[in-house]
């Protein structure tokens, strides 16, 4: 598995479809309403499943270790939103939180993992 | 030479690009672009002071809050340039006259054509931005069109870079070509 992790609008999935030579059709783009689908060769905006899973008090970490076999060959990116101010509200900072175990646990899984910035990219692992 | 500074607030930005901008300019011209367009006595008060520090540093300025192109006819194409900020730069083209108005949807574009003039013309240009892309919040719609709009200008401004440096805890991290000091 290969992780892309940086902030919003970097250039994450550029690189994925560069580097991976991915089409529209091989991404999955997670939600804040639907969650994930395991099994597309590449997943995006997975802060955006770990939301769901706030809402759904689901724990996102255990989800994917359930699920390993199925994401154990895939492009999986993230954004990194657990950089900022602590957030108010109780939701977005469980939101946070849960993104940033998630985050860790996926980039020990990793066979790579990159960061990018500004459309840069650096290799973490 | 182009040079791209992003990274947090407070972490020495601006003062590492007036070092940069220093070295670039050699013993040539070097004009700091301030691009915060003053609204009341306190900012017209906080840019004297400004004028005045940075004049002990060999810096003209120029203040430039729209049309950042235009800096090479107003200093010269021989000069150095320090922008501060492409983030105020998207604001203040986003809105022309008055914050009562929507923004103008053509703003980014407008932006960056004036952004690529500058680095295109002039012979050196240090440009400074802000990284607000790495937390959690869920914003409203004119922010986040914010937020894509400027990285959008800083995914530009870094590609034509020769040098990308971003600050972290007021430590270059060196992330396109070679560190200039």
């Amino acid at each position: 598995m290969d992780f892309i992790i940086g902030g919003a609008y970097q250039g994450k999935r550029d690189l994925a479809f560069r580097r991976y030579g991915l089409t529209a059709d091989d991404i999955y783009t997670c939600t804040e309403a639907e969650g994930i689908r395991f099994g597309a060769r590449c997943i995006d905006r997975i802060e955006e499943f770990t939301l769901w899973c706030v809402r759904n008090e689901k724990d996102a970490v255990a989800m994917f270790r359930e699920n390993r076999e199925a994401w154990r060959g895939a492009v999986l990116i993230c954004q990194d939103i657990f950089c900022g101010v602590v957030p108010l509200g109780a939701d977005m900072r469980a939101w946070r939180e849960m993104t940033g175990r998630l985050a860790a646990y996926l980039a020990a899984e990793a066979d790579s993992v990159t960061r990018v910035f500004c459309g840069l990219e650096e290799r973490l692992k | 030479m182009i040079v791209f500074l992003s990274g947090g607030a407070k972490n020495g930005k601006t003062a590492l690009a007036e070092d940069i901008a220093v070295k670039l300019s050699g013993g040539g011209r070097r004009y700091y672009v301030a691009t915060m367009i003053p609204y009341d006595d306190e900012d017209r008060a906080r840019i004297a002071r400004h004028v005045e520090e940075r004049a002990e540093k060999g810096f003209g300025t120029l203040e430039v809050g729209r049309d950042i192109g235009s800096c090479p006819s107003l200093g010269g194409r021989d000069a150095t340039y320090l922008v501060d900020s492409v983030t105020a730069l998207l604001l203040n083209e986003m809105y022309p006259d008055t914050f009562e108005r929507e923004a103008d949807p053509t703003a980014a574009e407008r932006c960056r054509a004036g952004l690529l003039r500058l680095g295109r013309e002039a012979e050196n240009a240090v440009f400074v931005s802000d990284y607000l892309y790495s937390d959690a919040a869920r914003y409203d719609a004119f922010t986040e069109n914010y937020r894509r709009d400027l990285a959008s200008l800083d995914r530009t401004v870094a590609g034509m870079a020769d040098v990308v440096i971003e600050l972290s805890a007021g430590i270059p991290i060196v992330r396109k070509g070679e560190f200039v000091l």
